[in-house]
């Protein structure tokens, strides 16, 4: 891989980022509502109060460097501006204040909500790869075999099934009616733990069904990119050679047709993995998991612009280095684009 | 491969055979003493003055008490004043305290810490502000206190300049002034304060439960202070968990890992009504759901470039009248709430017993008599049926709603067809509520640019306090621009509603209220649809004593905190049955018993021995299995 190869994805990566920058500020602020929408509905508000609260929120200044007004026509700067104010902060690492969860940071809150979301989808998508990938490879070597049209009806049906109608069945079925695991959550609220054993078993009795439901989702979309690419691949001559040269059926598969079959699907895991950030939202609602899914809903539904761009941010840094891997990964993974 | 492949599965194996035995008791079947309640809102703030949901009142009132409560039937009972009595002048008011009442902390509570709390709202009235979100300190004005006196550590005196008694129905905390004594109006609202300290001692109060933890989207856990004496509860703890999903909600009360669970849909609400060991109570709510028109002009004459109703017949109450004979209130009952509610009147909640007055005449469902009223009103039909206004253009109605009710859609859908008997088109749309806002605000809140009122009908929701000022208030010509969606405005309806502020006594104030109501009914810049009731659960299997607040309301989340502190233990009781549901009699007073009933319906003792032998059945299996694989790799190689 050359330096060059490696500094030109590298640099398009950070453009990319500082463009998402200045998106989410502006993409926000074009939604129609605003935070102030809390205050407006209670008729007991004062001029004043409703002032002070622009103020303290930073929403009383201009949103962007030029107000255009249509009636009268006319142009004006504005040096004082919230666009001026969020750029400058976001360089410095701030993300401002929650107007949410009133004078929480948003750095605070995104951390909060942060890792019980790797957490999550991290190891579905790590269970989804290993099963998917296996389960494809397998049906796709045995082209219509039993188990390739079990396998790949299979996963089209949980491909095509929203976390929602997996998760609720799993939640009535094993948590309200045989009371295996509980039905929501990622810990028992209030529970102290005698030891780090006892809080590990406790965490993973929540995991169990919104994994389970996340890596069923995902499993199907993997089996069905494998085997389709393992099915190209048995055609390639190559493969005919390995059978030529008398080596098992298992051994053509494992060594010869699976390591290249993988190829194509190294890009679609890694941006996968990139939204490994973004949760699962609607898997989280379900399941009421504490990630940044459940989080943006709230944010979005409370305009809270700070903690909206913030969570974005983040979500597009992991999307943007996510490709960045991928592309990386291809170089070592392919010769020909390594230039 | 396969080698691989059995071992993740080994390891998947594993991890169950750990977790599985673990997780198989159930979350809340432990004989614990820990009530958990289940709500669908995510608790904003634990500052009292900056919290603007449901959620965020029960934490307060939990931590800390008012100077007054609410008892069963919403009378007035000591709470932090252990007695109150009004002066013969009708102008003071003396409240008395205990002398050896305690901060949860141990250090005395005394008049200094009521004095200081209310001093803070009169602060802020006096500055014409607000502290924090404003929810909070109007209470104090509307009740007309003007000044506060603590002449000793037991009594302070409030001085009024109104007759009524809403200085006993102040949702005003009292809160520690050895804690917050150096915070002003303007300072006791900032952000993060009030949040439970790191010791894990519990925010200082004086109520029963002092909140030790709160995880943001998760939970806020409370513990018992013992230091509290009006009731004392059966639970140790408390812990509020929020929810996104109401499915969810409903699945961990049948699961035994919530207690209680907070606004549940009418199909869960029936669903719930044959499950063991669980109640349900539909309880009378002080809200309603509306028809509302936009009246923009009404009273002013104003009108709005590029916006405001589509038709000036929006203006006139006879037009609106007629249409409200083309309203079947009772099929939406029936059909849209599943009976879960009342036909709606008026702008004051029957729940209010005291001051809901009926119209003297109320509209029934008569689509002839809404085609003669309209006829009669100047409104003629043009060759096709079209309804046509004064300016002979048809009338064609936007109809707006949030996508925060399902059941605001289906309201629409028979409004539709029933305004489209009488001639009048509508057309509905849903907006997400941030939007909506947006689009009803009228110029006079602030941006003529951007704020147009540009829609006709609306179909919303309000709820109210106990007391009937606030949902009087917000049809007042002042409220344009703020919380009024009419956008009606009427100088008679806003000097009666001036004069039931300092009406001279309760039979005074019902007969200003009685005028207000039919003076609004007959005007109708709204048609109450129905008034919902609140739809709750709740398990009996380990708490008895729940008891509604009011008669026809619900245990919990209602007017105050008390039901919280009424409960026992239901497994120490004598077992008799539990209450039949109410699901049976909706629109009607739910009375849920206190009878409690011993055991689980759905947990057994075999599973976690069953799931452990079925646990160590894999364990061996894929052990097995690995090491038959791995001959075979070697053999092959």
């Amino acid at each position: 891989m050359s330096p060059r190869y490696l500094a030109r994805r590298l640099v398009q990566a950070v453009l990319t980022v500082l463009f998402v920058v200045l998106l989410n500020f502006i993409l926000f602020r074009m939604m129609p509502g605003s935070p102030e929408r809390v205050l407006l509905r209670n008729p007991h508000l004062t001029a004043a109060t409703m002032q002070a609260a622009r103020e303290r929120w930073g929403l009383d200044k201009a949103k962007f460097p030029v107000s255009i007004s249509f009636d009268p026509p006319g142009i004006s700067l504005e040096p004082e501006n919230q666009l001026f104010d969020y750029v400058a902060a976001s360089f410095q690492g701030d993300l401002g204040y929650s107007l949410q969860f009133r004078g929480r940071s948003v750095v605070d809150v995104i951390e909060e909500r942060f890792w019980p979301t790797i957490l999550l989808i991290g190891l579905a998508e790590i269970v989804a790869i290993v099963v998917g990938l296996g389960l494809g490879a397998y049906t796709g070597w045995r082209r219509g075999g039993v188990a390739d049209r079990i396998g790949n009806g299979l996963s089209l049906i949980v491909y095509s099934m929203p976390y929602f109608v997996i998760g609720m069945p799993l939640i009535i079925i094993f948590a309200a009616e045989l009371h295996w695991f509980p039905t929501s959550g990622m810990s028992t609220p209030g529970q102290d733990y005698a030891s780090l054993v006892d809080r590990f078993v406790d965490i993973g009795s929540h995991l169990v069904l919104p994994l389970a439901t996340i890596s069923l989702g995902l499993i199907g979309g993997y089996s069905i990119l494998m085997r389709s690419s393992i099915i190209e691949t048995r055609a390639e001559d190559y493969v005919t050679t390995a059978r030529a040269k008398g080596l098992s059926d298992r051994r053509i598969m494992t060594a010869h047709a699976f390591p290249n079959a993988l190829l194509p699907t190294v890009t679609i895991v890694a941006i996968n993995l990139g939204y490994v950030v973004a949760g699962a939202i609607t898997a989280e609602i379900v399941f009421n998991w504490p990630g940044l899914g459940t989080l943006t809903v709230d944010a979005l539904k409370a305009r809270d612009y700070p903690l909206l761009q913030g969570v974005f941010l983040l979500l597009s840094v992991t999307v943007v280095f996510a490709n960045l891997i991928a592309d990386v990964l291809y170089g070592f993974l392919d010769p020909r684009v390594r230039t | 491969m396969r080698t691989r492949t059995a071992r993740a599965f080994g390891a998947v194996a594993l991890l169950m055979a750990i977790l599985l035995p673990a997780a198989a008791a159930p979350a809340g079947a432990a004989n614990d003493k820990v009530l958990r309640l289940g709500v669908l809102q995510s608790l904003d703030s634990m500052n009292p003055y900056g919290t603007a949901l449901v959620v965020g009142y029960e934490v307060f009132e939990l931590n800390f008490q008012q100077m007054v409560g609410f008892g069963s039937d919403l009378e007035p009972v000591p709470d932090f004043a252990a007695s109150f009595e009004r002066a013969a002048d009708k102008h003071s008011w003396t409240f008395k305290f205990r002398p050896d009442m305690k901060w949860s902390d141990g250090q005395p509570a005394t008049s200094a810490d009521a004095c200081f709390s209310w001093q803070l709202a009169l602060d802020a009235i006096a500055a014409d502000t607000n502290i924090g979100l404003g929810y909070l300190d109007p209470a104090l004005k509307n009740a007309g206190v003007t000044k506060v006196e603590c002449p000793d550590a037991t009594t302070m005196i409030a001085t009024t300049d109104d007759n009524s008694s809403r200085i006993l129905q102040t949702y005003l905390p009292i809160i520690p002034k050895h804690i917050w004594g150096k915070y002003t109006y303007e300072t006791i609202a900032e952000d993060k304060l009030f949040e439970p300290p790191a010791d894990g001692k519990g925010l200082v109060g004086s109520g029963p439960y002092q909140a030790v933890e709160w995880k943001t989207g998760e939970f806020v856990r409370f513990k018992k202070n013992p230091n509290y004496a009006v009731n004392k509860g059966f639970e140790d703890e408390i812990i509020i968990r929020f929810f996104s999903s109401n499915d969810t909600m409903v699945q961990a009360l049948k699961a035994g890992e919530l207690d209680y669970a907070r606004t549940i849909s009418a199909d869960q609400f029936k669903a719930l009504a044959n499950e063991p060991n669980v109640t349900t109570v539909n309880g009378a709510s002080n809200g309603w759901t509306e028809l509302g028109f936009n009246t923009y002009g009404t009273g002013t004459g104003k009108t709005i470039k590029g916006g405001g109703p589509s038709t000036k017949a929006l203006q006139d109450p006879a037009f609106r009248d007629a249409l409200g004979y083309a309203i079947d209130k009772q099929k939406l009952v029936d059909s849209v709430i599943g009976g879960y509610g009342a036909i709606g009147t008026t702008q004051i909640a029957p729940v209010l017993k005291a001051w809901h007055v009926e119209p003297t005449q109320v509209r029934t469902f008569d689509i002839e008599m809404a085609k003669q009223k309209l006829d009669a009103a100047g409104y003629k039909t043009d060759a096709s049926g079209a309804r046509l206004d004064k300016e002979n253009k048809p009338i064609n109605l936007r109809l707006v709603m949030p996508d925060s009710d399902a059941n605001f859609a289906k309201d629409a859908q028979f409004i539709v067809d029933w305004f489209g008997q009488v001639g009048v088109k509508v057309t509905p749309k849903v907006y997400d509520e941030d939007t909506l806002i947006d689009l009803m605000l009228p110029p006079e809140a602030g941006d003529p640019v951007k704020y147009k009122a540009d829609y006709d009908m609306f179909i919303w929701t309000w709820s109210w306090g106990p007391d009937p000022s606030d949902s009087l208030q917000v049809f007042n010509c002042d409220q344009i621009g703020s919380s009024s969606d009419s956008l009606w405005c009427n100088k008679d309806y806003d000097a009666l509603y001036q004069q039931q502020l300092v009406a001279p006594d309760d039979a005074a104030r019902l007969a200003i209220l009685t005028q207000m109501q039919q003076m609004w009914y007959e005007q109708a810049p709204y048609h109450v649809l129905y008034y919902d009731d609140n739809l709750h659960a709740y398990r009996t299997d380990k708490f008895a004593g729940w008891k509604n607040q009011p008669a026809n309301g619900t245990p919990l989340f209602s007017y105050s905190i008390l039901g919280e502190t009424l409960l026992t233990d239901a497994t120490a009781a004598t077992a008799t049955p539990a209450a039949p549901s109410t699901a049976a009699s909706a629109a009607t007073s739910a009375q849920p018993s206190a009878a409690p009933t011993t055991g689980s319906s759905t947990s057994s003792g075999m599973t976690p021995i069953l799931l452990v032998v079925a646990a160590l059945v894999v364990i061996v299996a894929v052990g097995l299995t690995l090491s038959r694989r791995r001959r075979g790799t070697a053999e092959e190689e």
